[in-house]
């Protein structure tokens, strides 16, 4: 039993990563890694919606009838991310300004309705809990790490604090402009995954087709 | 035929089994470069034809040379006018240019001073999009082949003179390996490798590649091109600025190295046109959409936007039009590959360079992004006319 | 967590052992978790809120602290904003007016308010709406004389509007500084308004001619000033044409007689 609670822990990181092998909640990775600081916040949000939206659906799971189980799940997701907002708003109030309404929209992250409807619905309380935790830091892994590249190569930083002095400041480090426009971070993710599925063989997906050759005739 | 012996000599090393099979493409490459390739389909069904990849590539880099000769004496002619008018030339690249004098009314001179700015830029080009080449070629086991010869060339074309040199080696990296060799190489990317990475740098490095002081390698000369001149001032502000039709027509006007030369581009043009490199539908499309397009928004008119105002005759002799015409729309691999879906597709990048000139307010210059923009639609615009198609033969046979 | 059906114990027991699919039930789960949701978010939201209303009124502090040259990371915002004297101006009249209490005028909602502003006709801004009343930052010095006055500015660049404050001197002529607390300008390029660098160089710029007398000159533009524009221009951001445009028009448009115009020749006259 304990290993298999390592599993669901460990598996969402590299051998199961909801972003580059779901290829779920891409819109907020685009929208929030300008910066490291602005990531670890969505990262840490997202896990606690995951994990605790995970925990009270599964208890819930025998009771929710099925013809309305989405809007339960919704439900409880909501009320789960109205509260971290919330406590943004009050704590954490330049960070939530930056952060604008991609909080509320962590309620439209697949990543939560996924492992709700395909995990807790099925699962006790306690590895559903841990397969919202491991997830939710799959997710917050690869954030950190567009993260890291946008905001160190893009603005010369990491955490806002300077590493590469840029040529606008004085120094010499001529910032990658692209690296602070969200489309790049397309570009990352998907070299991301190339490099996963470069290291794991297992993720490469079957091809649809192959071309014949000439010979084969 | 000494060289010939030689290759047949060496083949056995690098072929199957050999003791560099690793670098087959190296061998191939080179081979190939020298020779007509050796390897021939062996089943049917046969077609026979005169042309083959490799005189297609050779072809449209014979035909950018009028493009290379004009923009580079354009270039060392602005250069030295700058110096003229009393600036100090600066740089390495500026002192080699001095053993030929600054003298703007010497073309030798002028030839020269565009030279040691394209050189150093096509040589870093050559190096590092040939390393990433030659690196996928070898790992994915497929030919180095001379399309990397046309991307290297109308990448330098396309940028301005001054670019630094890490900036070039970083776009044509991005350009190589995200825009062609990510989806398998020459003949599988659907988006044009020099552009891509010509929009890489305009997006990671604005201040480089756009704005008033780059057109010109003179350290301290400022000088916008005809169009965000016109796109601030209106295009009849141009003649105040002593920029006339002819002068953009014949290319001497401020703008990448190559692409300032609407004469040149056409020169190049009809080479590909006669030779049937160059599919005519495209050009047709491309000119009918912009022409449309453009006297449309003159009849509409806009108070704030002089853009609005500005004619067709003038959009296809400023900027990247006449070049990107020539070489990029007209590029066979990223184009739409259906008769009538050439039409649309150069229609549709008609249209977009006039829109993203008139009405978008960050980008003046809109070439690039439209051929890209049209690249991404190609497929679906060839899907749909081969389903109409389809729908049309189905119909006759009830 | 038990699988083992026992006999149902109770109303509550019968109720978690009944089928969830029949229709009571399903009625009766819709309406708890409801309740119990809107509970917990409207308990969140209520205790919460005068904090983040704290919060959202330091951000403002803080921002006209830092144009004013006082904020340092770390020092107590409220505190040093006691040092402020806000007051609402007339702009028609350049005067103050006690009209509303400084405290609570909110100027976004004037400046939609169909009573409190106006439409623009002509507007270099891209404003839309002007609010007839602004609230302007008074610093006074100890002993009470006027030190700072600074002056909410807004108005469209290239993709955003920006808003921001403007510091002047108290003889309505001189410039401290300029900073813009909200924009969405390109990163790397129209962002560079942020830039210390960009910023400084509005220090100890003049808005008018002929020390204060003179038509307003202020101008962001390219190029190396003739001699009498030296004090008046500031050099455009490389790169961001549409952005320094966007400055140059929401400065002009909001020092001149539309906007703070009349106020600005009160307080060089002294007789606000």
């Amino acid at each position: 039993m304990p290993q298999v609670k390592r599993e669901l822990l460990i598996d969402p990181l590299v051998d199961n990563n909801p972003i580059t092998l779901q290829v779920l909640g891409i819109c907020s990775a685009l929208a929030v890694t300008s910066s490291l600081t602005v990531s670890f916040v969505m990262a840490l949000a997202v896990i606690f919606v995951t994990a605790f939206s995970n925990f009270f659906i599964s208890i819930l799971r025998n009771q929710i009838p099925s013809s309305i189980r989405i809007i339960v799940q919704m439900v409880i997701i909501a009320s789960l991310v109205i509260l971290v907002d919330q406590v943004l708003k009050a704590y954490a109030y330049e960070i939530s300004k930056t952060l604008s309404v991609f909080v509320g929209l962590i309620i439209t992250n697949c990543i939560v309705m996924g492992r709700a409807e395909a995990f807790a619905m099925k699962n006790p309380p306690i590895p559903s809990f841990l397969d919202g935790l491991g997830n939710g830091m799959g997710y917050g892994l690869i954030l950190m790490l567009v993260g890291f590249i946008r905001e160190l190569f893009g603005a010369g930083s990491l955490f806002g604090v300077t590493i590469l002095p840029t040529v606008n400041n004085g120094g010499w480090y001529v910032p990658n402009g692209m690296l602070l426009l969200p489309p790049s971070a397309f570009f990352i993710i998907g070299l991301l995954i190339w490099f996963f599925r470069t290291w794991k063989p297992a993720q490469v997906e079957k091809r649809e087709f192959t071309i014949q050759t000439a010979e084969a005739h | 035929m000494g060289a010939r012996q030689f290759f047949d000599r060496i083949e056995p090393n690098f072929t199957k089994g050999g003791k560099y099979e690793k670098f087959f493409p190296l061998y191939e490459m080179v081979e190939s470069f020298l020779y007509t390739p050796k390897t021939v389909t062996k089943a049917a069904p046969h077609a026979r034809s005169f042309i083959d990849m490799k005189r297609i590539m050779t072809y449209v880099v014979i035909a950018t040379i009028p493009c290379i000769l004009i923009g580079l004496w354009n270039t060392g002619l602005q250069a030295n006018e700058a110096i003229a008018a009393g600036l100090e030339p600066t740089g390495w690249r500026a002192s080699i240019a001095g053993i030929f004098g600054y003298n703007p009314s010497n073309p030798l001179a002028n030839f020269m001073h565009g030279f040691v700015y394209f050189l150093p830029i096509y040589i870093t080009t050559l190096v590092v999009g040939g390393f990433w080449e030659v690196l996928f070629a070898t790992i994915r086991r497929h030919e180095v082949n001379e399309g990397f010869l046309v991307t290297s060339m109308l990448y330098v074309l396309i940028l301005p003179a001054s670019t630094p040199l890490w900036q070039v080696a970083l776009g044509i990296s991005f350009g190589v390996v995200l825009g062609k060799e990510v989806f398998g190489g020459t003949g599988k990317n659907f988006l044009n490798p020099a552009l891509t990475g010509r929009a890489f740098l305009y997006f990671a490095y604005p201040a480089s590649m756009s704005g008033d002081s780059v057109w010109v390698p003179v350290d301290g000369y400022s000088g916008a091109t005809a169009l965000s001149i016109s796109a601030s001032q209106g295009f009849q502000d141009l003649a105040a600025q002593g920029i006339t039709w002819w002068d953009a027509f014949f290319g001497t006007i401020q703008g990448c190295l190559g692409e300032t030369s609407t004469l040149a581009c056409l020169i190049g043009l009809a080479f590909l046109l006669a030779t049937r490199i160059a599919n005519w539908r495209l050009i047709v499309g491309c000119l009918a959409g912009t022409i449309g397009f453009s006297l449309l928004l003159n009849v509409i008119g806009s108070d704030t936007n002089p853009m609005f105002a500005m004619p067709w005759y003038w959009h296809i002799v400023l900027g990247g039009y006449a070049f990107g015409l020539a070489f990029m729309v007209t590029e066979p691999v990223s184009a739409s590959h259906t008769n009538m879906g050439r039409y649309y597709y150069g229609a549709l990048i008609g249209v977009m360079v006039v829109m993203i000139r008139v009405i978008n307010p960050a980008f003046p210059e809109g070439m690039m992004l439209a051929i890209l923009f049209a690249n991404i639609f190609a497929p679906l615009i060839d899907h749909f006319v081969v389903q109409a198609n389809i729908r049309r033969r189905a119909k006759r046979n009830v | 967590m038990s699988d083992i059906p026992d006999a149902p114990k109770g109303p509550i027991g019968r109720f978690l052992a009944a089928s969830p699919d029949g229709v009571g039930k399903t009625i009766a789960v819709a309406v708890f978790i409801c309740l119990l949701a809107s509970m917990i978010v409207s308990v969140a939201a209520v205790s919460l809120r005068p904090i983040q209303e704290a919060n959202s009124l330091v951000d403002k502090q803080r921002n006209i602290l830092e144009v004013a040259g006082i904020y340092e990371p770390g020092i107590d915002i409220q505190e040093a904003f006691q040092s402020f004297e806000p007051r609402v101006v007339d702009l028609a009249t350049g005067r103050y007016t006690d009209q509303f209490d400084p405290a609570t005028f909110d100027d976004a909602a004037a400046a939609s308010d169909p009573e409190l502003s106006v439409e623009l006709d002509n507007d270099p801004a891209g404003i839309g709406r002007k609010a007839l009343y602004r609230t302007v930052y008074l610093l006074n010095d100890d002993q009470g004389a006027l030190e700072r006055v600074i002056l909410p500015v807004h108005g469209y660049g290239l993709w955003s509007t920006l808003y921001g404050f403007i510091a002047l001197a108290p003889n309505g002529n001189d410039i401290l500084a300029l900073q813009f607390y909200q924009h969405g300008e390109t990163p790397g390029l129209g962002a560079e308004v942020d830039n210390p660098r960009w910023k400084a160089l509005w220090s100890g710029k003049e808005l008018r001619g002929d020390g204060g007398d003179g038509d307003l000159k202020i101008t962001v533009a390219k190029g190396v000033p003739s001699a009498d524009m030296q004090a008046h221009q500031i050099d455009a951001l490389a790169g961001a044409t549409l952005t320094s445009v966007g400055v140059d028009n929401l400065v002009r448009f909001w020092m001149g007689e539309e906007g703070f115009g009349p106020y600005l020749e009160n307080l060089r006259e002294g007789g606000v």
